[in-house]
């Protein structure tokens, strides 16, 4: 271990009553890279984010955050960040400014020349009342929030939802210059293709468990393949399940579908050798896919 | 009807009327049982004025006292309260939710959702009125008085027919304006105006007419308990709640639904003019937001507004020249009151000044209003911004819980001094409009503990606030430690037995010492403001072990 991490976290665990909401967490985030955190709804990202930030305790194990422990040294350690929660509610009866200056007040050192930069990038209207916004341009001022004080680390829950395409690009570009800086930033997200675009690496929750940290390239060099495959007449679908490396086969009729991490002569030799293949393309398979198959292999192990 | 609104929305104020129905039976087992005890001619001897207006009939006994002031007044006032909070909540409150919209995105008619919450509110009102027929024939039998020759159920029935009027009005204003504010606020104008207007106008030579033109005049002009149901008048209020019904069902359909928004206020407009923007600016903009205690005290400035100028106003000055025309019905008043009224307020000698604002301002009405500043703060405070999940972005700045909880406790002191001292210049001004020689210290002496009596029960909420998260958990729990406090402290020193217990209670170190009449106590001074800081301080500890609440 060289640096300091920007967020690990020991053997993190949270029950709320019987409900484990997060098992034996390890997790080290890197400075200056873009951690995405993937899972779906109720994976255990927000209880996770929660943990850390000392607005919940681990039933045990433990989490520090730049090197500071998250709970003994809370307050320090906020001085360092910017926070984004999901699905952000903000004082309704304020303006935009308002809020901004309520926050900048408490936090001190905020630079209002970058404040207004960061409006304009987001194109935020920050002069009206934040109840009479949309969900969008709500998450806007949330953004800004988390931005303003230009922090080591950024933690932003499901930070992309509500904006248009156009915001969310200049967003992205945001992230990537505070990682340029050496500064870190930590998001959590069930759009893959969002991670996929921003993110160094990735981690996979499910059910509270990290069931694989990865970097993106890497994920993506592991060269699981989407295959679609046309022959003249109907085939049967098992011939194929059987194949090494192969995954979710679903056939249609003359057309079959399937994943696929195993050597493709062998998949090529079933298509040929028992059907007549008329058409065949494969394709790089995205985070979602690669994911869905993280998931089957965890529940076929469970 | 839609079934499932209508269970939806009854599951949702069940609890709330079943309190009230409660409650009143409680107060008519409580009343009868002072009534029972005590002569009676205090109050059939009561200037007429003040017989009219809380519907005591002439020659009455414990049953119809009873029944005519505990369920005639205050159950009529509780119920039909109760009715317009549901009226006005069924349309304009799921608008101002935002929720109407999601409600209405289902196949069905918007009459159809508004016919299922009339229905809803009908039997709510109409379980709450059993809940008091039960408690109005139970009463006379635990304390075995007779009822012969009553009507019970021509009250109850009255009641019931007098509250959902209150509701379909409710209902209606909510209904064309979707602002559940002007729903309630009209309708409570409305109750409270023909209320009067029913007990005052018939006093006046020639005027006794003009009352008919007040719904409450078909509630109770005709003394139902006495004489039975009224059928003609039953037919005017049934009559009201139906085109009341017709012009809600109207109102909803022809207009468009409102977004769930956010009011305007004054100082928003100024905000938007050029010639006062850079001022109010600074009011509403940034000066609001300096400090954390500043923004949640500008949170509760028109609740700080209207108690503020109600002890001022109505409770201060008003009473001062008050006295000087009451004085000799007072006399006479304290003398023959019985022991049991008179420890409710507080046991003052009513023919003296002192006595006289201690009844009427500091027995019960000046601890409410700090109470309830404190507390309605003390509440929200943390679990209020739990609820709207505005916490963890507060915590997300570098700054403690415990600074957060301790600039919301300034907030609640500053409310409640606000409070506390209107109340004593109100106080002050009122003795020397009246010219009543009352010591200007012991008038400060006595506000100074009744704001720290209100704390008490401000940090009891916080202290809620603080272990639950919930604004309802201390809300009503605070509610329900000052009502037992209370009653703890007017109740025991009847008996000689018990009568030291009362020091368990809060209220004691408030009026305990006489302070009006002695001054200042400054060991109860010290004894409230230890439980205060004792209740901030195990505030902070709850609030520091738990974790911060997610979902409202």
């Amino acid at each position: 271990m060289t640096a300091t991490a920007a967020i690990e976290t020991r053997q993190l665990t949270k029950h709320y009553g019987d409900v484990e909401a997060l098992r034996d967490l390890d997790l080290r985030v890197e400075p200056g890279e873009v951690f995405g955190f993937l899972g779906p709804n109720g994976a255990g990202k927000t209880t996770m984010i929660r943990t850390v930030l000392d607005l919940i305790r681990p039933t045990s194990g433990s989490a520090s955050i730049l090197g500071h422990d998250s709970h003994d040294d809370a307050v320090e350690i906020r001085n360092h960040i910017g926070y984004l929660p999901s699905d952000v509610a903000m004082y309704q009866n304020l303006t935009g400014r308002d809020t901004l200056t309520y926050f900048a007040n408490l936090r001190g050192g905020v630079d209002w020349d970058g404040v207004r930069d960061l409006a304009d990038r987001l194109d935020a209207d920050l002069d009206k009342k934040i109840g009479d916004l949309s969900s969008g341009n709500r998450q806007k001022v949330g953004l800004i929030q988390a931005f303003m004080n230009e922090p080591d680390l950024l933690i932003m829950d499901e930070p992309s939802s509500g904006l248009d395409p156009l915001v969310q690009r200049e967003f992205q570009k945001m992230m990537r210059e505070v990682a340029a800086e050496g500064r870190t930033v930590f998001l959590s997200s069930h759009t893959l293709s969002e991670v996929q675009r921003i993110a160094d690496r990735v981690g996979i929750i499910r059910h509270g468990v990290l069931i694989a940290v990865e970097e993106v390239a890497s994920l993506r060099s592991k060269a699981i393949r989407r295959v679609d495959l046309q022959f003249d007449t109907p085939v049967d679908g098992s011939a194929f399940a059987i194949i090494p490396g192969v995954r979710d086969v679903t056939v249609e009729n003359h057309h079959v579908t399937l994943s696929f991490d195993g050597h493709m002569d062998e998949l090529l030799a079933v298509a040929t050798g028992r059907f007549t293949l008329q058409d065949i393309s494969t394709q790089e398979a995205d985070l979602e896919e690669i994911f869905l198959t993280y998931y089957r292999d965890e529940e076929s192990v469970a | 009807m839609l079934a499932n609104v209508f269970t939806k929305t009854t599951r949702d104020r069940w609890i709330g009327t079943a309190i009230a129905g409660g409650a009143v039976s409680l107060y008519l087992l409580m009343g009868a049982a002072i009534y029972r005890d005590m002569d009676l001619s205090i109050y059939t001897d009561m200037p007429e004025v003040m017989r009219s207006l809380m519907g005591i009939p002439q020659g009455a006994d414990v049953a119809s006292m009873a029944y005519s002031v505990i369920l005639g007044f205050i159950g009529a006032i509780t119920l039909a309260s109760l009715a317009l909070s549901m009226g006005s909540a069924s349309i304009a409150g799921e608008e101002r939710d935002g929720t109407l919209g999601l409600l209405l995105g289902n196949p069905k008619p918007r009459t159809a959702v508004l016919v299922s919450k009339a229905g809803s509110m009908v039997f709510l009102i109409g379980m709450a009125v059993l809940l008091l027929w039960g408690g109005g024939i139970a009463v006379p039998v635990l304390l075995n008085f007779d009822t012969g020759g009553l009507f019970l159920e021509a009250i109850i029935f009255h009641l019931f027919i007098n509250a959902i009027l209150y509701g379909f009005m409710a209902m209606m204003i909510g209904a064309w304006t979707g602002d559940r504010t002007k729903a309630s606020g009209i309708t409570v104008g409305v109750m409270v105006l023909s209320y009067f207007a029913v007990g005052l106008l018939p006093l006046i030579e020639g005027a006794s007419d003009l009352a008919r033109f007040f719904p409450w005049y078909y509630f109770d002009s005709s003394d139902p308990v006495m004489n039975g149901v009224n059928w003609g008048h039953i037919g005017v209020l049934v009559g009201l709640s139906a085109a009341f019904a017709i012009a809600a069902v109207i109102g909803l359909n022809r207009r468009d639904l409102r977004e769930q928004a956010i009011g305007v206020t004054l100082l928003d407009r100024l905000r938007n003019q050029p010639m006062t923007k850079k001022v109010v600016d600074r009011l509403a903009g940034s000066t609001r937001v300096a400090r954390i205690w500043i923004k949640t005290l500008s949170e509760y400035q028109g609740m700080l507004i209207i108690t503020g100028y109600t002890m001022f106003l109505m409770m201060g000055v008003l009473m001062g020249p008050l006295y000087n025309f009451m004085d000799e019905a007072l006399i006479t008043f304290s003398e023959s009151a019985p022991e049991a009224l008179m420890a409710m307020v507080g046991n003052a000698d009513l023919a003296t000044p002192e006595g006289w604002y201690q009844t009427e301002t500091f027995s019960l009405m000046g601890p409410a209003a700090v109470m309830l500043v404190a507390a309605t703060i003390g509440a929200k405070a943390l679990a209020g911004e739990e609820e709207k999940r505005t916490m963890g972005l507060l915590l997300a700045n570098p700054i403690k819980r415990s600074t957060v909880l301790f600039e919301k406790t300034i907030a609640m002191l500053w409310a409640a001094m606000i409070t506390g001292f209107l109340t004593f210049a109100g106080v002050a001004l009122g003795a020397l409009v009246g010219g009543l020689d009352m010591s200007m210290g012991n008038i400060a002496a006595t506000c100074v503990l009744m704001t720290l009596l209100g704390l008490v029960f401000g940090a009891t909420a916080l202290a809620l606030s603080a272990a639950t998260g919930r604004v309802k958990v201390a809300t009503y729990g605070v509610i329900g430690l000052a009502l037992v406090f209370w009653l703890l402290n007017t109740m025991l020193p009847l008996s000689d037995g018990l009568a030291g217990y009362a020091k368990w209670s809060p209220f004691y170190y408030f009026l305990g010492s006489d302070p009006l009449v002695n001054g200042m106590h400054w060991g109860h001074l010290g004894i409230l403001a230890a439980i205060v800081a004792a209740l901030v301080a195990l505030a902070v500890v709850l609030f520091n072990g738990r974790d911060i609440r997610e979902n409202g």
